[in-house]
């Protein structure tokens, strides 16, 4: 309820016009504000499109479908798929390890943990999400990388090695593989906090009702919660995977490059983010500048389809239920 | 959800199951604990080694043919000017916005407005880049002021979200009240209403401050063609510390890699306490405003 | 309560002063961006970079400026001086005519000759192992994957060589030092010319992608097993193996100075546009001792600039006694011929 509504009552002004320039001139400087955070995001779009029109004019929607990425004078070809490809496997997987992982924390901390452990590992799991991703990159390139080539991927290997996914172990710790991790350790603290606020939104009598009937806990959980949180752990899950998808800097340092799409996970390899950050600085010419920009044009539609549907889903939820969510 | 078995069988098989789920839990629990502590024990380990007063102090010295005492002292300057103009830029205006939503807006209008911020605040950093680049450092050059606005840009749905927050939570007796007094809207606003909020709007801040200050994808189109000497001047390109710690951990050389620890910690120990302090401000704010429901 | 009102609209009107101020102080800031007087802006190749590194002491000394370079790679230079970014573009690769077009009355100088060397990691294994251009081409192509290989072998008679699989390291980003390389490549093996060709950057069909010279030798020292390619400087510092690479007339050559230098031999009177190539010298006897992946590096500026007079010092500076900080980090002096077309060049930026 806006406090406009409290205000209808005609006023008896004491100080005459002053009184009614105040309250206008707030009410224009504020909305003016609103006005220019609204256009901010219509500009951000505007001046994407604008920039990958070179490439949009000389490509069109066939960009999106080659694998090819030339900037040879006098050869110059550009396409996006296969950074879609490396998008697409990278967030894809990192989802489905950070997803479930984020869903079993937000489950202990809601269910299972000792009162005195739930404030300590809540602030650990949310300081994850404080560390800049150049700082998880350094760690991934220095630390991470070296571990995988030396001893995980080896092993996967020998182990798994039948599967075309796990090829032959990268030499120099830059990967796909590695990037899926890094991604991962990313999106864990926000999905597992939303999911968190949703379990703790679920009603307690539902709850304590099944737990009356006689079910174990894990029956409960499986029968009240989840149901009942079902759409914001979708939402979580969406925006988890949306975040994902623009991460640039770190998925850059630990991925390794490659303009080919190869099946084995510990190839190397770009997403759409990582590509425009290797090489933007440096584009030689305008075609292939634009064709950066038209990748961030793509990127940005990704985001804004994810962004969207997680909003339109807890929005539908928030309806049904009368349940509000707070964002992490 | 067929009836539980209460067989005692039955009772045995689902309370292993039970089981089963809570180690799985308690297992994820773990593993989360044990990632952070990984991550940060890595930083720390290197970082604190590493660090001594000329990290702060003194100013680079690239392809150094011999040891040569430096740091990232350019940097760090830069990061402080930088992320100080992004909050100045952004504050006032998230402040504004937040006001004109929960003050005077209607209801559609508050909904677009925030699914803008909402949407805003999804857009990718690097993305925000290009935007930034095509809007100021095209023809006119990189500085600072680009840098900071690209940063304003990603704080301004955290400051605004989170006055929106604080905004709700004052109690509209407040209002009718000075209202009821014949108090101005705008001064009930100004006067009444938003110093209940400081708090908020300080938890947001900060919080916006934490996360920009990491931020490097922006930066590297607006800010990154960069000299080594100190300079407070933010109408030319000014070095950060994530850009530092990005163009350093690419580096073959062992010492550069050292400094780019150091300067982590340095970063990691900054943005922890910046988060931490503003979510404590933030539930002792909250808990204030409740109490005085 | 009345103070807290005070206090607050205070504050209310010190933030609303602040954001003007801000907005107009940015405003002014973005829009004309100027550096102080005495400093001069370059951004570009990473192969000339330990070179400049040498000159920003002494060109504060002897001229009092201060210079700033970023090494972003020679097509992020191209990029940065054709908008006009920063004062000065520094690029391995030649410009092309539509790279001229673009930069709109930018001059073209050659002011640094050095040589891009080949690198690897075998521990265990001697410095300077022999290759040549058609197995390196092949090595690049992945054609060859492992160090045993036969062709490998071949080359290094006697010389124990270890069945470690070849990690490529290239450059990710639009590379000057990758023009150098594949042009050699291209003139030693046909097969590397009809699929890959001559480029900033090229379609790497194996490899990681490091960013800049650091990038690669980050890689290379980092990965056992690896090779990788940048200025000889990168090698040095970085205590990486290079390879003695098999020259036209049958010698096998390093990048060093006498060997930088009769490559050089092959091309001294720069074209119009200021360009020299002296990759892959024919057989003959004097360049017996040429070393096939030389090449010049340029510095390109607008022909009309306000820092015209501060430019045409520096680069002045730069060509004559800039040059005797370079070897040390084998940047062969420019030959005379090269530095009186400099001199002519450098008569034409004016403001």
């Amino acid at each position: 309820m806006s406090s406009a509504e409290l205000t209808d009552a005609p006023r008896r002004s004491f100080t005459g016009r002053r009184v009614r320039l105040g309250d206008f001139l707030l009410q224009v400087v504020a909305g003016a504000a609103a006005l220019a955070a609204t256009a901010l995001v219509l500009l951000i779009t505007y001046k994407v499109v604008e920039g990958a029109q070179l490439s949009l004019g000389t490509y069109g929607l066939g960009f999106v479908t080659r694998v090819a990425w030339n900037p040879v004078a006098g050869h110059e070809l550009y396409g996006a798929a296969s950074f879609l490809f490396g998008t697409a496997i990278t967030s894809l997987l990192a989802l489905a390890l950070a997803g479930p992982l984020a869903i079993g924390i937000a489950l202990f901390l809601t269910e299972l943990a000792p009162r005195t452990l739930r404030a300590p590992v809540t602030a650990l799991v949310e300081t994850l999400a404080a560390i800049p991703s150049v700082v998880i990159g350094l760690w991934g390139i220095l630390v991470l990388g070296p571990q995988l080539r030396l001893h995980i991927e080896p092993w996967l290997h020998s182990g798994l090695g039948f599967i075309p996914l796990f090829g032959t172990p990268s030499a120099a710790g830059a990967s796909i593989f590695t990037a899926v991790i890094v991604l991962a350790i990313m999106i864990l603290p926000i999905v597992s906090s939303i999911t968190r606020e949703l379990f703790l939104g679920v009603p307690r009598d539902l709850k304590e009702g099944a737990l009356a009937l006689g079910t174990t806990r894990w029956e409960m959980v499986r029968g009240v919660v989840f149901p009942y949180a079902r759409g914001g752990i979708a939402a979580a899950l969406i925006l988890g995977l949306g975040r994902a998808i623009g991460e640039a800097i770190a998925v850059t340092q630990v991925i390794g490059g490659g303009v080919f799409i190869h099946w084995s996970l510990f190839s190397g390899g770009d997403t759409l983010a990582s590509k425009i950050a290797a090489q933007y600085q440096g584009a030689t010419s305008n075609l292939q500048e634009s064709s950066l920009i038209y990748l961030g044009l793509i990127l940005l539609v990704f985001s804004l389809v994810t962004n969207l549907t997680a909003q339109w889903i807890v929005r539908r939820v928030a309806r049904r239920q009368g349940v509000g969510i707070a964002r992490a | 959800m067929s009836t539980p078995d209460f067989t005692s069988s039955g009772l045995r098989r689902r309370r292993a199951v039970n089981r089963l789920m809570e180690l799985l839990a308690w297992a994820c629990a773990a593993i989360a604990v044990g990632i952070l502590g990984i991550v940060v024990f890595s930083v720390a380990r290197r970082g604190a080694g590493a660090f001594n007063l000329d990290l702060l102090t003194k100013t680079p010295v690239p392809f150094a043919l011999g040891p040569v005492k430096q740091g990232l002292a350019n940097a760090f300057v830069g990061t402080i000017v930088i992320v100080g103009f992004a909050a100045l830029m952004a504050l006032p205006i998230g402040i504004l916005v937040a006001l004109y939503l929960i003050e005077f807006a209607r209801p559609a209008v508050r909904n677009v407005v925030t699914l803008a911020l909402d949407v805003l605040n999804g857009i990718p950093a690097i993305v925000i880049g290009i935007f930034v680049f095509g809007l100021f450092v095209v023809g006119r050059g990189q500085s600072g002021f680009a840098g900071a606005f690209a940063l304003g840009c990603l704080m301004l749905p955290l400051v605004a979200r989170s006055t929106m927050e604080v905004l709700v939570l004052v109690p509209t007796s407040l209002r009718e009240a000075s209202l009821g007094l014949g108090v101005p809207r705008w001064r009930t606003t100004l006067s009444i209403v938003l110093p209940q909020t400081i708090g908020g709007i300080v938890t947001g801040a900060t919080l916006g401050v934490a996360r920009v200050a990491g931020e490097t994808a922006p930066l590297l189109f607006t800010s990154s063609i960069v000299g080594t000497q100190v300079s407070w001047n933010p109408s030319h390109a000014l070095q950060t510390v994530p850009v530092a710690i990005f163009e350093l951990s690419e580096s073959p050389d062992p010492a550069d890699h050292t400094r780019a620890w150091a300067a982590a910690t340095v970063l990691l120990l900054f943005i922890l306490f910046a988060s931490l302090g503003a979510r404590w401000l933030a539930t002792r704010s909250r808990r204030k405003l409740e109490a005085a429901r | 309560m009345p103070n807290f009102g005070r206090f607050i609209r205070s504050t209310a009107v010190a933030a609303l002063a602040g954001l003007v101020a801000a907005i107009a102080v940015s405003a002014a800031g973005a829009a004309s961006a100027r550096r102080a007087d005495t400093t001069i802006t370059g951004a570009g190749s990473t192969f000339v970079a330990p070179l400049i590194a040498q000159w920003v002491p002494a060109i504060a000394n002897a001229h009092g400026y201060e210079l700033q370079y970023s090494p972003i790679g020679s097509g992020g230079g191209i990029a940065s001086i054709t908008a006009r970014d920063v004062d000065f573009g520094a690029s391995d690769a030649p410009l092309s005519p539509d790279q001229f077009t673009a930069c709109k009355g930018c001059v073209q100088i050659p002011w640094a000759l050095a040589a891009t060397s080949v690198f690897y990691n075998l521990p265990g294994v001697k410095n300077l192992l022999h290759m040549d251009g058609p197995t390196l081409a092949k090595i690049f192509l992945g054609q060859i994957t492992k160090w045993s290989d036969p062709a490998i072998a071949k080359l290094n008679p006697g010389v124990n060589l270890p069945d470690t699989p070849i990690t490529i390291a290239h450059r990710s980003d639009n590379s000057g030092t990758t023009y150098n390389f594949t042009d050699y490549l291209s003139s030693a093996s046909a097969a590397w010319k009809s699929q890959l060709g001559v480029g900033v950057a090229v379609n790497w069909p194996v490899g990681s992608g490091g960013k800049g010279s650091s990038g690669v030798a980050a890689i290379v020292s980092q990965t056992p097993g690896a090779i990788g390619y940048a200025d000889v400087a990168y090698a040095l510092q970085n205590h990486l193996k290079y390879f003695a690479i098999k020259n036209r007339s049958g010698k096998f050559t390093v990048p060093a100075l006498r060997n930088i230098l009769a490559a050089a031999l092959l091309d001294t009177s720069p074209a119009a546009d200021g360009s020299l190539s002296i990759v892959n010298p024919p057989k003959a006897k004097k360049y017996a001792l040429a070393y096939p992946i030389s090449t010049y590096t340029y510095v390109i500026v607008p022909m009309q600039t306000a820092k015209a007079r501060d430019l045409k010092i520096f680069i002045s500076w730069a060509v004559t006694h800039g040059q005797s900080y370079g070897p040390k980090l084998i940047f062969q002096p420019l030959p005379l011929p090269v530095v009186k077309f400099d001199e002519k060049s450098i008569a034409k930026i004016h403001s």
